[in-house]
């Protein structure tokens, strides 16, 4: 087994891939309650606004910027001959996917903290 | 390869259309409700942009789907099976979804 | 010992080596062996001096220690190299120890040996040949070469000088979960053929190639150039054959063009 970037970055989009396609459908048929009415969809609305689906929200933000940049990185190899910059392009990825997810992810927390 | 390219085409779409999907729809983090969407899907452009998105990403999760199974060989002499049937559940996910966006149309 | 003593410091080693014997053993299992080596001493000096002195039932594949044989490719330390001219000293870690297994992914015949006719198959598939212009006749010897021009060379020099060691091979991920995948060593052997304007059947191969078993089935983890002992970029390999094989008509198109001039420079 190879725990290098590569491989690491490999193991991460993979999960993040599968369980956004997870979600996705779950979202579907969520955002779908609108068929039912504007009454069905508000009530289905409230009920995902518990601190649990806070925390949830947070775990998705970071799933989707990890793939997004990690996708943005592999279209660069695909089109840039970079190949030689391969890690510090996955560091320079890593950092970028940090920073946004805590410009994301916090004020959803300061959000429920404030008891919303 | 027509799996790579759509899956690599879609994956610029998204970038464009998600950015646009988080910041439009969840900011601020507020209380998420029928009448704040509705606002917005009252513009029929915002109706177009989210079917096209649902589209994309459609295509993007279904095709990569497809791609993380095929690459265990036990799977792959089933490609064609699993390849048809994702552009089934593609289809009915899209047209649902597609459903789902016109109805935001009723005013309350 | 007086010999050691002229090449440098005498040290304390362990080797730790993955051993298997198929007759008696059910699983893999690791043995250690310690070992006086100097600065000098290579990982395959070490194994050849477990074999001839501790343990002659060792297992290995080696043949030409001068890194072009291909013979050699093991897995130390979790990582593939050539073990002819890697020294120990450099893998040692804290507690002075190095280990040495076979090649992964690869079903294992003996110790150190495996079993490497997955990696051949794949070879085979993409014809490592080179097909040659139709004006070259095989009963008749040319009596010029084909001239290249530095550039056309230039962009060959990722591929050119593999020794098919298949330490890219079992260091790639794919291949460990999909043995039908090409492999990067085989994409690499078909970019060389593909780029090489004396080829005259680029677009056979890029559709060779393009499938889902091929280049597309790469997920650009870059195993197989941190890996490769001659510092070849077989990812670079792939992701010019991806562009390539989307435009293979044009490209075949613009290889039958070159051709006519080689084959006018070609007496």
């Amino acid at each position: 087994m190879y725990k290098t970037t590569g491989f690491i970055s490999f193991v991460f989009r993979r999960v993040s891939g599968l369980a956004l396609v997870i979600y996705l459908f779950m979202h579907m048929l969520v955002i779908g309650s609108v068929n039912g009415g504007p009454e069905a969809f508000n009530a289905r609305m409230a009920m995902m606004q518990t601190p649990i689906f806070r925390f949830f929200e947070v775990a998705l933000l970071a799933a989707v910027v990890y793939h997004a940049f990690d996708g943005i990185r592999l279209l660069i190899v695909h089109w840039f001959n970079v190949t030689q910059y391969r890690t510090s392009l996955f560091y320079a990825m890593f950092v970028m996917f940090v920073i946004v997810t805590l410009v994301g992810g916090v004020p959803i927390i300061l959000f429920a903290l404030e008891g919303h | 390869m027509r799996v790579f390219v759509l899956q690599r085409v879609t994956a610029v779409a998204l970038v464009v259309f998600l950015t646009l999907h988080m910041i439009v729809v969840h900011y601020p983090p507020g209380h998420l409700d029928f009448s704040r969407v509705m606002v917005r899907l009252a513009n029929p452009v915002w109706k177009v942009i989210d079917i096209l998105f649902l589209l994309s990403v459609l295509v993007h999760a279904l095709a990569g789907a497809y791609a993380v199974l095929i690459d265990a060989e036990r799977i792959m002499p089933y490609k064609r099976i699993l390849a048809w049937g994702a552009i089934a559940l593609g289809v009915v996910a899209f047209i649902y979804g597609t459903i789902t966006i016109i109805n935001f149309k009723v005013l309350v | 010992m007086s010999q050691a003593q002229n090449t440098g410091q005498v040290m304390k080693a362990v080797i730790r080596i993955q051993r298997f014997n198929p007759d008696v053993d059910r699983k893999p299992y690791l043995a250690d062996y310690p070992l006086d080596i100097t600065d000098d001493t290579t990982l395959l000096d070490a194994l050849e001096t477990i074999k001839n002195e501790l343990d002659g039932s060792l297992t290995f594949r080696r043949s030409c220690r001068h890194a072009i044989c291909g013979s050699c490719a093991m897995n130390i330390n979790g990582k593939n190299t050539l073990v002819c001219n890697r020294r120990v000293k450099a893998f040692l870690d804290g507690k002075g120890r190095v280990t040495i297994r076979p090649l992964p992914y690869l079903p294992i015949i003996k110790d150190l040996v495996v079993d490497r006719s997955a990696f051949w198959e794949q070879y085979l598939r993409v014809k490592p040949w080179l097909i040659p212009p139709a004006s070259y006749n095989e009963n008749q010897a040319p009596n010029s070469e084909f001239r290249v021009m530095p550039e056309e060379v230039a962009a060959l020099k990722n591929a050119e000088t593999c020794i098919m060691c298949g330490a890219c091979y079992s260091a790639c991920s794919v291949v460990g979960m999909n043995k039908k995948y090409i492999g990067p060593h085989a994409l690499l052997k078909s970019f060389l053929r593909v780029m090489d304007p004396r080829d005259s059947a680029p677009a056979e191969r890029l559709e060779n190639v393009g499938g889902d078993d091929g280049v597309f089935r790469c997920h650009t983890i870059f195993n197989c150039i941190d890996v490769c002992p001659k510092g070849l970029n077989p990812t670079q390999a792939i992701e010019t054959l991806r562009k390539l094989a989307q435009k293979r008509r044009d490209f075949e198109a613009a290889r039958v063009e070159r051709q006519k001039t080689l084959e006018a420079d070609h007496v």
